[in-house]
């Protein structure tokens, strides 16, 4: 089949239009208040087709105002507008007898909880798992928060509320970002990776429960804590402690597995650069005509490194060579390195891909022949959103970008 | 009436009320190497489902060999030991016809088959998914990539850091005033994506339920990173890049990670005014009021930043930690490796836990930080040598004879581990006393 033919396929095969969602039918209930992370939850789960109710407080959710400088659409932020899309929004003020009942109205006749409150919130108010799973036995309880509702530390915080930040920052991540040479301090990652591994790891959850109810016909809960998945998914924080006895520094462009494995200024922009193995190493030596290096850096064990002084010689080297050549020339010449597949594995090739700023990014046509990225027209400005990554030929992942008026009422 | 945390530590903790793990039955192949795929099988198997993993004869999956500083423990890389963990290690060499047939006869008896090799291999090889669901219409067949399988860029090769680099994320991470970008650490581009690509298989699970019909997953390393980019949205509305914000998370009204008067250091967010009037409370000054009209400025943000930089620095961690507390906003240490690994509440929750393996001993490695009341994760056994279980999967799956199996051996179509670090077993591993290499019984009953 030859590639075309096969993109031909493919295109046709995950066309989206008219195709049924998996989570048809499924009432989730979101409820949410200065965390965005929850309304990721509720907004994934929407993609996929649940029909979700958010409730806020009266007066909204303060979260409706986090947006880059404030930058905003009637008055909404752009991940408020983007994770509350086509979800149905109710206030309600708790502290209320009349608003009490009508939550538990609809918690009893829901299958999934989202709760991104405080800690213990709902439960003092009657409304936790423990009241509703008495009544509903089939309900999902997800619960969203810095450090999860069980355990000595969460009773501690359970006034903390949460931020993207400060769940970084317990993960550990900051402290491997950046480079000490130029200045030594932790350094946040530039966006909200916490709380998307928090968010996509209560979709696993939530997922999981909802799939096993099929067979159990019963509910459970699923405790997510925004300041311990990402360190966990990664695994390196608790690796290295083990096997080390101690922490990476701050690792500025280098990597600790694979090297060289980043980012790479050349004549007109920017360059990946990755050799996963040393014929790929070598074979970039050779790109840049500087084999002379090769008997120094031969294997990776020479180049993954904790010495870091030792391995910014090379990176020196690099650097200084790279910026002679433009980015098409060493892409040109790394791939014509692979021509031959039978010597493939002799030969190496490193891969070269061309790296962008955001503005040439969503200049690049592919996202649009895949539908990665809507424009839609509001107030006579484009505005630009991300479709679902859930990619599927049957029950795609759908962002209900139609019901943007309603949110904008 | 209980306390609140007791009751649900409670649910968590005790054994009551457990019931079969959700992925129970649940059969899944992976074709897989690195971590972006390995992590689609990870998760799979750690919730109860029966993943095999294929490899080549010899050297396996190429990331064996991928360990921090290249230090290998017990002569294996514990990264790939951890992110394979629960696995059924078999070799297929898919040079032979003979090995493509076995491996559609388990494809046929699958629920799952998990692939993240360069798009469109696998269609040349007569097992992609147009191939197998003929076979097997309820297969779920998901395919991993940097770009998506069809369109101009399906064919460029990708790696975390060059799916970051090409949509715009790489340079997202620095200092403003500094020349100077970091990629997101860790392989988040690989993680990320890969728990995307989980919640895509248990969703077509749910619907194969109810329709019968399995289907295609085709899962970006871009597209997953997309999703939360706001950044996106702002340049539309804007024309301009964020860019780099050091430490000050754009989206709040001010934050940053600051010095403490002990020489540590504490990030403080304050993403709305409740929390900026819990903050002024404990500053003393009427923050609110004082710049609400200009709430989310540059200025602002800067102003404040410096106002907080300037108290916290005469504190010490422990004291802005008692404030957030007492006043509730958003505040925490900054860990480094060593104080995440060594952290009691980790430990307490399971997502640092020590394991006793069969053939490894005692390791610590991290749980699955999803915690479920009623069907936990679990972790069995750690990931074995290249080929390890290829006689007890051709035996239980497919009914192979001894015979059988050592011609297929002889053949070169199966075959086991090279004795290179990352891909054999240890030397306290001995073929004689192990029933599980030979067949003869499970790894786990």
């Amino acid at each position: 089949m030859s590639m075309s033919r096969r993109d031909e396929l493919l295109a046709k095969l995950f066309a989206a239009e008219g195709k049924p969602s998996v989570l048809e039918g499924i009432k989730v209930v979101e409820l949410s208040k200065s965390n965005l992370a929850g309304s990721m939850v509720g907004a994934m789960l929407r993609e996929l087709g649940a029909e979700v109710v958010k409730v806020e407080p009266q007066g909204g959710d303060p979260a409706k105002d986090y947006s880059p400088y404030g930058v905003n659409v009637k008055g909404l932020g752009i991940p408020y507008l983007i994770e509350n899309l086509g979800k149905k929004i109710v206030h309600l003020d708790l502290e209320q007898e009349d608003d009490r009942e009508e939550l538990r109205k609809l918690l009893v006749s829901c299958d999934v909880i989202i709760d991104a409150l405080k800690p213990g919130y709902l439960d003092s108010l009657k409304l936790g798992y423990r009241d509703i799973s008495r009544e509903n036995q089939r309900v999902i309880y997800v619960a969203i928060s810095p450090y999860g509702h069980f355990s000595e530390k969460a009773k501690e915080f359970l006034n903390v509320p949460d931020s993207d930040l400060t769940a970084q920052s317990y993960n550990g991540y900051p402290s491997i970002i950046g480079n000490p040479s130029v200045r030594p301090a932790p350094l946040r990652a530039g966006v909200w990776a916490a709380w998307m591994m928090a968010a996509i790891s209560a979709i696993v959850g939530t997922l999981l429960a909802l799939y096993e109810r099929l067979r159990s016909g019963k509910g459970q809960f699923v405790d997510i804590a925004t300041h311990e998945t990402l360190a966990a998914i990664h695994m390196y924080p608790i690796l290295v402690g083990f096997l080390f006895g101690r922490s990476r520094p701050q690792y500025g462009f280098i990597d600790y597995i694979l090297y060289p494995f980043g980012i790479y200024k050349v004549k007109d922009g920017y360059i990946t650069i990755a050799t996963p193995f040393d014929t790929d190493f070598r074979a970039l030596l050779k790109v840049i005509k500087r084999w002379d290096l090769e008997p120094d850096w031969r294997y990776a064990i020479d180049r993954v490194t904790d010495d870091i002084d030792r391995i910014v010689e090379l990176e020196k080297e690099l650097k200084k060579e790279l910026m002679k050549y433009s980015a098409r020339e060493l892409i040109k010449k790394a791939t014509r390195r692979a021509v031959l597949p039978m010597f493939r594995r002799l030969v190496g090739r490193p891969v070269v891909v061309r790296s962008y700023t955001l503005k040439e990014a969503i200049g690049e046509k592919h996202w649009y022949i895949r539908g990665s990225l809507f424009k839609v027209s509001v107030n006579g400005k484009e505005l630009m959103i991300p479709n679902s990554p859930f990619r599927m030929s049957e029950t795609p992942g759908k962002v209900p970008v139609e019901r943007l008026k309603d949110i904008l009422q | 009436m209980s306390d609140y945390f007791e009751y649900v530590k409670k649910l968590f903790k005790s054994s009551e009320e457990k019931r079969d793990p959700p992925l129970k039955g649940i059969k899944v192949i992976e074709l897989t190497h690195y971590i972006f795929g390995p992590t689609v099988g990870r998760v799979l198997a750690q919730f109860g489902a029966e993943v095999i993993k294929i490899e080549p004869p010899g050297e396996g999956d190429r990331f064996r060999l991928g360990a921090v500083w290249m230090r290998m423990h017990k002569k294996s890389s514990l990264h790939f030991l951890a992110i394979n963990a629960n696995k059924y290690f078999m070799t297929l060499d898919m040079r032979s016809p003979k090995a493509r047939e076995i491996l559609s006869k388990l494809i046929e008896k699958a629920d799952v088959f998990v692939e993240n090799l360069r798009a469109g291999l696998l269609d040349e090889l007569g097992l992609g998914y147009l191939h197998v669901s003929r076979v097997n219409p309820r297969i779920i067949y998901v395919s991993c990539s940097g770009y998506g399988q069809y369109g101009p860029l399906s064919r460029a090769p990708s790696f975390d850091v060059s799916a970051q680099g090409v949509i715009g994320l790489a340079m997202k991470s620095g200092w403003p005033d500094v020349d100077e970008f970091y990629k997101l650490p860790d392989y988040f581009g690989d993680y990320f994506p890969a728990m995307v690509a989980v919640a895509a298989v248990l969703a077509a699970l749910y619907h194969r339920e109810k329709s019968g019909r399995g289907q295609y997953i085709d899962i970006s390393q871009a597209e997953s990173l997309f999703r939360f980019f706001y950044d996106i949205t702002y340049l539309s509305l804007t024309g301009e890049e964020i860019g780099k914000t050091g430490n000050m998370d754009p989206l709040a009204i001010t934050s940053g990670i600051f010095g403490t008067k002990d020489g540590k250091f504490v990030a403080v967010a304050i993403m709305d005014e409740e929390q900026l009037s819990a903050i002024s409370k404990v500053i003393g000054v009427d923050l609110v009021n004082t710049y609400k009209s200009r709430f989310r400025s540059k200025e602002c943000m800067n102003e404040l930043n410096e106002l907080i930089s300037k108290w916290v620095s005469s504190k010490t961690l422990d004291e802005v930690l008692a404030h957030a507390k007492t006043y509730g906003f958003p505040a925490s240490p900054v860990l480094t490796d060593l104080e995440v690994y060594k952290d009691p509440w980790r430990w307490e929750r399971g997502s640092v836990i020590e394991f006793n393996d069969r053939i490894y001993g005692k390791v610590h490695i991290p749980g699955v930080p999803i915690h479920m009341s009623a069907t936990p994760a679990k972790t069995k056994w750690l990931a074995r040598p290249v080929g390890y279980h290829n006689k007890l999967i051709l035996k239980k799956w497919l009914g192979y004879s001894d015979e059988e199996i050592a011609k297929l051996e002889k053949e070169g179509v199966i075959g086991y581990w090279d004795q290179h670090p990352g891909m054999c077993p240890p030397d306290t591993w001995s073929l004689d006393n192990d029933p599980v290499f030979r067949g003869e019984k499970d790894e786990y009953e």
